[in-house]
């Protein structure tokens, strides 16, 4: 084990499986020398060299579109989207290229790409810049969809996804990204589809996902000076989603509260509220709680922002409401 | 009243010399700004009527339509009444209209191939060539206001004489007794059976080559002919090579870029109005740059060194004839000034 | 240009094959034995036939949702595409696709795209492949004059300029974006021009003239094979058939379809054969009945193939 941090523990992810595997590849907006906007791929261009660490042109809708050429023509390409509020640019390469290629050609192609994008407020970047979308990704068959909360997670994820033959939407929080934590040296796989519980518990169970399990982790702790013992469960992906997971966990609290960053309306937590509604109707004692942002843009104003975000409060409130 | 005659060929400056040498790619836009500098020049001579080729891209009304409100030109600009076929007989065909319109002369804008087209069908009507080909003896790089300046004095009639309109030679194609073709600069007999993508480049393929001139500056298959034995614009007489693939004994720019080695193993003067002889057939004529004529077995075919090429506008020499006799100066500066007042 | 009477006897093969196969399914589509909708590439035929000439099984294609022409050129299976035509299991998609997405990746065929303009950066990130592989491969980009007017043309030109890509990107021009004129919708005639804008070679052919669309093909695959990077070549062709099959082209001036009738690129192409002594018409006839056989086989064969069952719906969604 070594300490990392988030972006670090993603970085050392893709350059065990650079080194491993020579037909993966990175490139996007400034990830060479650069090191990515947000620092995620210092160093690799200086390891790796031009050949496989690759600045393009401001261009996301050739940076996706090419990743399906190139993975369906025999790479593992990493594309870098800047920041998730971008994918809007490449959305027809990531919806109707990327994820219908397989099923489409009837089963004869394999797509392993990985287009890694960050999201989350915080930072004041407003709208265009702070957005949680993956819930759209959700939306597309033949996708999965991945959003790992700790540097370890980070790391073995992401391993996971470039080893996939799908394509993989990779979404790191811009928030995690200096949180350190305990990471495996070396090759260290995190299989795609298993929830993690971060925290157990026994009165409520609250999922929450990405940054939001920072935020569900400090209230449980709040919480259990109260007497209330809150289980986080992080689902870690939700493509493909741990149902059973999650219904194992409710059915041990019979309580159940989900934290998202993203807006609430078509947000992720609905789709877990309905999976829990049909086939764990019996398991709950209390009606299913959602802690989301509200159905507006994003502020730019801290004291505006801090108003949007879902936290700590919030959350610990609804855990109120429940009892 | 004073006409002058455009003939701008839209698909001139992208044939497959862009991908087997360095041509550039002549965009149609950069026509269409030469054409405006044309009409700008040609406004301010005086010229009254302006006959164009009409072509798919629209590049003389395109010129006409981008000029600013505080230029507004004081003539005509009409389509010369031809069906548009998209294919090089446009320009033949819109040169035998603008000779009938009676224009004072044409300006044409493309390549040695445009020129060739029009040539055919011009008759006595001068020529004033822009350069937007590829590898062009003919036509010039000239800017389009003095392209402009110099057609509108020659159309008026202040410009007219040698050395400021000359003739040009040409070669006439014969098969079968027939004429078919001619050509302004160079016919080149190469060991082809297709005119596919036109274009000559494959200095591999050439077996003879005919030119009415050739200097060491041209770019094309008349450099040959420039760097063995120079023949000018105004010399009575041309050059025929034989080239084989032997050990190559000269450097000739054949294309945009491309200095080839080549063995030319023998060549000779020709005189005006003699005859050569094609022997090798089955073969391909390439003409000024352009592959022509399939030569199937049994064809008898022969090429003819003339001077009834077409009449050229040297733009400098006329330009300052023009000036020479105060046509830029004086009444005429008046009547110019008057004339724009009037418009507004 | 060297040509041989094989080289064009193989053109005449490939050309009339498409038609016929094209002919067969406007005859089908007529007749309510094909789902969906199909666009037919009859009157195009000598692009596809004369680019693919140059291309060898490693080397990859990407299609339009026009793309039968392309598949056939590249090599694609002639049941195994009406197959799925018919939405049959045996079908190259396993009846998952239809026409606008067959695909055979073993052939290098990335696929036909019901999305205009969507090859384009997929052939682009294929190139990269290529060139990083140094496996040799070269990239063929097949793309209409309307997709030349997405951003999807300015940034995989750009992209695969900067770096030099192995691709050669096709405009097959054949003037009209479902019902809009060329002339309409874009402010150049020739899409060649734009290469200017990206540094890259942009050379304009007669794209209904097998033999010249072959040659200029051949220099710019060759250009790219040897790491000279990309070039664009515009191929000025017709469609004969409205934008999909029941759509009666009202827009297309009834003189100008006669015209282009006329320019049809495989009796040009018979025409040469027979003046050359390659063939005798009654040769190519031969040709022409041979592809006609082999397309009613293809149809025997689509015909007799099981309909996919329900629970296919299902699989195929994820690689394992």
């Amino acid at each position: 084990m070594k300490q990392m941090t988030y972006a670090e523990a993603i970085r050392d992810g893709m350059r065990v499986e650079m080194k491993r595997d020579p037909n993966v590849l990175l490139y996007g907006e400034d990830v060479g020398i650069f090191g990515g906007c947000f620092g995620v791929t210092a160093g690799l261009f200086e390891e790796f060299g031009p050949e496989r660490v690759i600045d393009t042109p401001i261009s996301e809708t050739a940076i996706a579109g090419s990743a399906v050429g190139a993975a369906a023509a025999g790479l593992r390409p990493i594309a870098e989207i800047m920041f998730i509020d971008f994918m809007g640019v490449c959305m027809d390469e990531i919806l109707n290229q990327a994820a219908k290629m397989r099923y489409m050609f009837g089963g004869k192609a394999k797509l392993p790409m990985v287009v890694r994008t960050p999201c989350g407020a915080g930072m004041s970047a407003a709208a265009q810049h702070s957005q949680s979308l993956e819930a759209w990704f959700t939306h597309i068959p033949g996708l999965k969809v991945v959003m790992p909360s700790t540097p370890a997670d980070g790391k073995g994820l992401m391993a996971a996804a470039i080893r996939d033959d799908n394509p993989v939407i990779f979404i790191e929080h811009k928030q995690l990204l200096a949180v350190p934590g305990e990471v495996p040296e070396g090759e260290y796989v995190v299989p795609l589809g298993k929830a993690d519980v971060k925290r157990e518990g026994s009165d409520v169970t609250i999922i929450a996902w990405s940054w939001m399990v920072q935020k569900a982790l400090a209230a449980a702790e709040a919480l259990a000076a109260e007497g209330i013992s809150a289980e986080i469960l992080d689902p870690r992906t939700l493509v493909p989603l741990d149902k059973e997971a999650i219904l194992k966990s409710v059915g041990k609290t019979n309580k159940l509260v989900i934290v998202h960053e993203a807006v609430k309306t078509g947000g992720f937590g609905a789709e877990i509220a309905a999976l829990v509604c049909e086939e764990g109707f019996d398991l709950l004692d209390a009606p299913i709680k959602r802690v989301t942002a509200p159905d507006t843009p994003i502020p730019f104003a801290p004291v505006l922002e801090g108003a949007y975000l879902p936290n700590e409060e919030k959350i610990i409130k609804a855990v109120h409401d429940l009892f | 009243m004073s006409k002058v005659g455009i003939i701008a060929n839209p698909a001139s400056g992208k044939d497959i010399r862009r991908l087997v040498a360095y041509g550039t790619v002549f965009d149609n836009q950069e026509k269409v700004n030469i054409v405006r500098r044309v009409l700008l020049a040609l406004a301010a001579t005086g010229v009254e009527e302006v006959i164009y080729m009409p072509d798919y891209f629209g590049i003389v009304p395109r010129a006409a339509d981008g000029i600013g409100s505080r230029h507004r030109l004081s003539m005509d600009i009409v389509s010369a009444d031809i069906e548009l076929t998209g294919t090089q007989e446009d320009s033949y065909r819109a040169a035998l209209e603008l000779n009938r319109y009676g224009v004072g002369c044409i300006i044409t804008l493309g390549g040695d191939g445009t020129n060739r087209m029009v040539a055919k069908g011009c008759g006595e009507i001068p020529l004033l060539p822009i350069s937007t080909g590829t590898n062009n003896v003919f036509p010039e790089m000239i800017e389009g206001t003095s392209a402009g300046l110099a057609a509108g004095v020659v159309a008026r009639g202040l410009a007219c004489k040698p050395p400021a309109i000359h003739p040009t030679k040409k070669l006439v194609i014969y098969k079968n007794g027939i004429p078919v073709d001619i050509a302004l600069i160079d016919a080149v007999i190469l060991k082809d059976t297709f005119v596919g993508s036109r274009a000559v480049w494959d200095a591999e393929r050439i077996r003879q080559v005919v030119v009415t001139r050739g200097e060491a500056h041209n770019i094309g298959i008349s450099s040959i002919a420039g760097v063995l034995e120079p023949v000018g614009v105004m010399e009575e007489r041309g050059l025929v090579m034989e080239v084989d693939q032997g050990e190559a004994n000269l450097l000739a720019p054949i294309a945009p870029g491309l200095v080839e080695p080549l063995r030319v193993k023998d060549y000779r003067r020709i005189e005006l109005n003699e005859e050569i002889k094609v022997t090798d057939v089955p073969c391909l004529i390439a003409l000024d740059g352009e592959r022509e004529i399939e030569v199937r077995e049994g064809d008898e075919v022969k090429i003819k060194l003339t001077f009834d090429g077409p009449r050229v506008i040297d733009m400098r020499t006329a330009l300052r004839e023009a000036a020479l006799r105060g046509c830029f100066r004086g009444d005429a500066v008046a009547k110019h000034v008057r004339r724009l007042k009037e418009e507004v | 240009m060297k040509l041989t009477k094989e080289q064009l006897l193989g053109f005449y093969k490939t050309m009339t094959t498409i038609r016929a196969f094209e002919m067969k399914a406007a005859e089908l589509f007529a007749a309510g034995q094909l789902p969906g909708f199909v666009h037919l590439y009859a009157g195009e035929e000598a692009v596809a036939t004369g680019v693919c000439a140059n291309l060898e099984q490693k080397d990859f294609i990407t299609s339009t949702h026009r793309g039968h022409g392309h598949l056939i050129a590249k090599g694609g299976k002639i049941d195994l595409m009406m197959a799925e035509l018919f939405g049959r299991s045996t079908g190259y998609c396993k009846g998952k696709g239809g026409s606008m997405h067959i695909a055979d990746v073993d052939l290098g065929i990335l696929g036909a795209n019901g999305i205009v303009g969507a090859g384009q950066p997929i052939a682009t990130g294929a190139a990269l492949a290529c060139k990083y592989k140094k496996n040799g491969a070269v990239v063929v980009c097949f793309f209409g004059d309307g997709a030349s007017n997405r951003g999807t043309f300015h940034e995989s030109l750009n992209m695969a300029s900067i770096w030099r890509l192995p691709v050669v990107y096709v405009a097959e021009n054949n003037m009209w974006g479902i019902s809009n004129n060329q002339k309409n919708h874009m402010n150049v005639a020739d899409i060649a021009d734009r290469a200017g804008a990206y540094g890259i070679p942009g050379v304009a052919v007669d794209g209904n003239d097998v033999i010249a669309v072959y040659e200029a093909a051949a220099e710019a695959i060759k250009r790219a094979r040897s790491g000279d990077g990309p070039s664009l070549i515009e191929c000025k062709t017709w469609r004969h058939r409205g934008h999909f099959e029941g759509d009666p082209a009202i827009y297309k001036d009834p003189k100008e379809q006669e015209a282009w009738l006329k320019k049809d690129p495989i009796p040009r192409l018979a025409a040469k054969i027979i003046e050359l002594k390659y063939a005798s018409r009654a040769e190519l006839d031969k040709i022409e009945a041979d592809a006609e056989a082999e397309i009613e086989a293809a149809v025997k064969f689509a015909q007799a193939s099981p309909i996919p069952s329900p629970e296919d719906v299902f699989t195929d969604v994820y690689a394992e």
